[in-house]
């Protein structure tokens, strides 16, 4: 039996449905990984025939789902209800599967440790003192802890992936375009996707394929052709002495030595564009924040003063009592970035770089059928930034913003437990080769499945 | 204040920034009607409203008008034009970002004629793109109010160069440029209900020296307001010159109330749009079949047609005028023309009498009753002498009220003319036998009087008595 098969009647059996909420009430109360939730009544729920048929799943809070709320972990739409769904979800309802929650999220998207949620404090499910990576950090954690099979994310720069490695999971972030964006609130449109956290690579796919289709309302989505599934070569990414902190390094050398036992043929490979990866991705996901964000201005919905004198003060005063630090700063660093005479220097050359990336990656494929990197350079830290300054956070995003510059899939699979705490390792293919991603994962998968936190229980399932 | 006062001295140079509604169903980036004139915020969705998630879908009629204005401008037309975000905020703007077009617009380097005191002038079109319109705000005592109705309506803008040389002319250009999207059919061109509108650039310099300081002008809600502003501004301007004050680059409003233009901000104030490639729509490249579509679009414009239409029914520049101001009218008289008919006596009607009809009843001619057959059969009635000029004029009304052939009414109603002499006389001498007293003061030398015993005889026989046959039998019987 498939391990989501376990899923489908939590819901729909009085008996399971009332330990399901009380496991996830018990684990919520420990990690905080949903903004907001509500199983719907066994009565309610109408049979159906759909190969996801009543699991429940949880979407992150910047994903429209009606009938729920779309804070986007903000304070500006922190009582802003949805009033539409978005494809990606439509997609998947129409399987049978059920939306039980909402998940937190870093505001906006902006972030890598769900801590800048402004709404809700996210643990991380394998030590409540630690963060559960971000921005899908709700998303993540709730599929570590078992609340649900598998959750909806967003990747814009490794907002999937980080987190998914970051809680032992599955993060998968689809080719760009093959997954609609309608619906999803945007924070960088050229670089972001819909994306999947899933216990298993089974679970992963059935997902990624439900959710993907051309979509007459984003007109960015592309035809889903893929690539040969096989993979015989593995690209390893070099990685510097000292990048890595030590539990990292060590579980990457862990997934190299599984692959080579697996009989891959690996080969260590270099992205020379990759220094400069970091800032480029920067400036191309704040320019499009910088205007992405101009709508929330306290006008049509969402948070704003009772009594304004003017447009502007109205505006001024929603946006500055409603926006987060960190998501302000990136506007502002947007704005820079985007002034008349300054685009040739930022703008323009960042697209610049991002096309030498890109040539690279398919120079690099033409030899590789996938490429293994690290996903973050650390393992999960401590709420706060005493470990990872707000900088250096962005810093650490060189792995996995790469994919997002390029539009390959990539996907976090877990690697080891290191000192108890979960490390993932990256795969990237190049654009529709996400079949290539779930073979590798598949073979790593019998290596070493998905970690359980303590606590972790499949007892009330079927 | 003229023209030519300013111009002896200095020379003007006006450039337009032209904003005109297309005539869609649905708005530009999303399915509401396009109908902004409906009950506040009923044409809404979470796309124009601008709602978290929502993306823009391109409006395929929109960017065909778009090229299709782009061509009968003589633009060369962009094989892979895209869309980007102009970032500014306005309250009733749903995203605080316009999408609009920049670095590669449907249409570039474009140009128009049209006529100006009896010559053809050549206005340079620097480019023509498409964005989107944004609400509207309602100020309601302290309160504002928004109406998004109209927000995301499909907008085309068309620059000029500054080519224009006072504001005379540029009246003249504006309404050659609103008959020419008429003709094309891609917006109603009513500049005061807001489907065009028209801001304006304009410096003076002395003749030779170029450009001078350019102000820019806005708010100017009729061609009529576009020429007084503009000449306004141009008198403003040169009496600073005069006076040696230095201009300053600025945006001025027309009021219209006080007929003078009000500073409303200066350069250091004016928004940085920081323009980026819109990331939500790929470019768009029209293929040979969407040319060829746009081709097909193409019509004769107003200037062609206009003097085709004097060339070939040899009628005068002002008759010309009259008649292809709007397309469906040339279009008829055309039709008329084509079933045989007299071009002066079809202007004639047209410019009188029909028009006096359709202003009544307010419809256009194409849907009024008055087909050009019918219209033709009238004239084909009066000229075989069926029918008076003034019958006929009854016989008007009368398809216009009945909605029927005019050889149908002149026959139910026997209208047609009498024109057998005894039949006259017959009638002449009954009225002549009524009124002895005039009879007897006419043949005494008060002629003036026999005007009286034609008017009898006229309402006698329902006024179909042929008159030239009247006035003769008359004059005969009373001498
Ligand atoms: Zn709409």
């Amino acid at each position: 039996m498939k391990d989501i098969d376990g899923w489908k009647s939590v819901l729909t059996d009085q008996d399971r449905a009332k330990k399901y909420r009380e496991y996830v009430t018990g684990w919520e109360k420990k990690i905080g990984s949903l903004l907001e939730w509500k199983l719907p009544e066994a009565g309610k729920i109408k049979s159906s025939e759909g190969i996801l048929a009543s699991v429940p799943f949880a979407v992150k809070d910047n994903i429209a789902v009606e009938g729920f709320k779309l804070t986007c972990g903000s304070k500006i739409l922190e009582y802003v209800k949805a009033p539409y769904t978005a494809t990606g979800v439509a997609n998947l309802q129409k399987t049978g599967a059920l939306v039980m929650g909402k998940a937190n999220l870093d505001e906006f998207g902006m972030g890598s440790s769900t801590d800048n949620s402004a709404l809700q404090k996210t643990n991380n499910p394998y030590d409540t003192s630690r963060v559960a990576g971000g921005s899908s950090g709700g998303s993540a954690a709730a599929v570590a802890a078992g609340i649900v099979p598998f959750a909806l994310g967003t990747d814009t720069g490794g907002s999937v992936r980080q987190p998914a490695g970051f809680c032992g999971v599955y993060g998968l972030k689809p080719t760009y375009g093959v997954v609609s964006r309608y619906g999803l609130t945007a924070y960088a449109s050229s670089l972001e996707v819909c994306g999947v956290c899933a216990r298993t690579v089974d679970t992963t796919r059935t997902v990624f394929h439900a959710i993907r289709g051309m979509d007459g309302m984003d007109q960015t989505t592309i035809d889903y052709d893929p690539v040969s599934p096989e993979v015989k070569t593995v690209g390893v990414l070099k990685v510097e002495e000292g990048s890595l902190s030590e539990e990292v390094a060590a579980s990457y050398r862990v997934s190299k030595d599984r692959l080579n036992k697996l009989g891959y043929a690996v080969k260590e490979i270099e992205i020379p564009a990759m220094e400069y990866v970091v800032p480029a991705y920067y400036t191309i996901a704040t320019a499009e924040a910088s205007a992405n964000l101009a709508r929330f201005n306290g006008m049509r919905y969402g948070l704003s003063p009772i009594f304004a004198e003017s447009p502007d003060d109205l505006m001024r005063y929603s946006r500055n009592m409603g926006f987060g630090e960190e998501v302000k700063t990136r506007i502002l660093l947007g704005t820079f970035v985007l002034r008349s005479g300054f685009q040739d220097q930022y703008y323009v050359r960042a697209q610049k770089i991002r096309t030498l990336i890109r040539q690279e990656l398919d120079e690099i494929f033409t030899d590789c059928d996938v490429i293994m990197l690290p996903v973050f350079p650390t393992a999960p830290f401590h709420h706060g930034q005493s470990e990872l300054t707000s900088f250096q956070q962005k810093q650490a995003d060189v792995y996995t913003c790469l994919a997002n510059m390029t539009g390959s899939p990539g996907l976090a699979v877990p690697s080891t437990l290191e000192k108890g705490l979960p490390v993932g390792v990256q795969f990237m293919a190049p654009p529709c080769g996400e079949e290539r991603l779930f073979t590798v994962a598949e073979a790593l998968e019998k290596e070493f499945p998905a970690p359980r936190p303590a606590g972790y229980s499949e007892e009330w399932r079927a | 204040m003229s023209d030519t006062m300013v111009n002896d001295k200095y020379e003007t140079f006006v450039g337009l920034e032209i904003h005109i509604h297309l005539l869609t169903e649905s708005k530009m980036f999303c399915g509401c009607k396009a109908n902004y004139g409906d009950e506040p915020n009923t044409n809404v969705c979470p796309v124009c409203l601008g709602y978290p998630g929502v993306l823009p879908t391109v409006n395929q009629k929109a960017m065909k008008m778009g090229y299709t204005v782009a061509r009968a401008l003589n633009c060369r037309l962009s094989r892979k034009t895209y869309f980007e975000r102009k970032n500014y905020f306005y309250p009733d703007m749903p995203k605080n970002y316009q999408i609009s077009q920049f670095q590669e617009p449907v249409g570039v380097e474009g140009f128009m004629e049209f006529e100006y005191n009896d010559e053809i002038k050549k206005i340079r079109i620097h480019d023509v793109h498409l964005e989107e319109d944004a609400g509207k705000m309602i100020h309601a005592g302290d309160m504002s109010l928004q109406d998004f109705n109209r927000a995301g309506y499909p907008l085309l803008e068309i620059v000029t160069e500054p080519d224009l040389k006072s504001g005379e002319e540029t009246e003249a250009f504006l309404r050659a440029f609103r008959r020419m999207v008429r003709y094309l059919g891609v917006c109603d061109g009513n500049m005061d209900e807001g489907s065009m509108k028209c801001d304006a650039n304009i410096s003076i310099n002395t003749p030779g020296a170029g450009l001078g300081t350019k102000v820019e002008l806005k708010n100017m809600n009729s061609p009529r307001f576009v020429r007084r502003g503009l000449q306004y501004e141009a008198q403003r301007q040169a009496k600073a010159l005069d006076e040696g004050v230095k201009l300053i680059q600025e945006t001025r409003l027309w009021n219209e109330n006080r007929d003078i233009t009000e500073s409303m901000r200066t350069k250091e104030m004016a928004n940085d749009y920081r323009y980026f490639p819109e990331p939500d729509m790929p470019p768009f490249c029209p293929d040979d079949s969407f040319m060829a579509d746009v081709e097909k679009e193409q019509v004769e414009l107003p200037l062609a047609r206009k003097h085709k239409i004097m060339r070939k029914y040899g009628i005068s520049s002002e008759q010309a005028e009259f008649i292809h101001d709007e397309k469906v009218n040339a279009d008829y008289f055309e039709q008329v023309m084509a079933l045989g008919a007299d071009a002066q006596a079809v202007y004639t009607w047209l410019s009188s009498d029909v028009q006096k009809e359709l202003n009544l009843l307010n419809m256009t001619l194409t849907e009024s009753p008055l087909s050009p057959e019918r219209f033709s059969e009238l004239l084909k009635l009066m000229d075989d002498g069926k029918i008076s000029g003034k019958i006929a004029k009854q016989v008007l009304i009368d398809v216009f009220e009945e909605d029927r052939d005019p050889s149908a009414i002149v026959e139910e109603k026997g209208l047609s003319q009498i024109s057998d002499p005894q039949a006259i006389g017959a009638v002449i001498e009954k009225v002549m036998a009524a009124n002895e007293e005039v009879v007897k003061a006419i043949r005494e030398g008060e002629q003036k009087q026999k005007g009286f015993l034609v008017g009898q005889i006229m309402k006698e026989t329902g006024g179909r008595a042929a008159p030239a046959l009247v006035q003769k039998i008359l004059s005969e019987k009373l001498r």
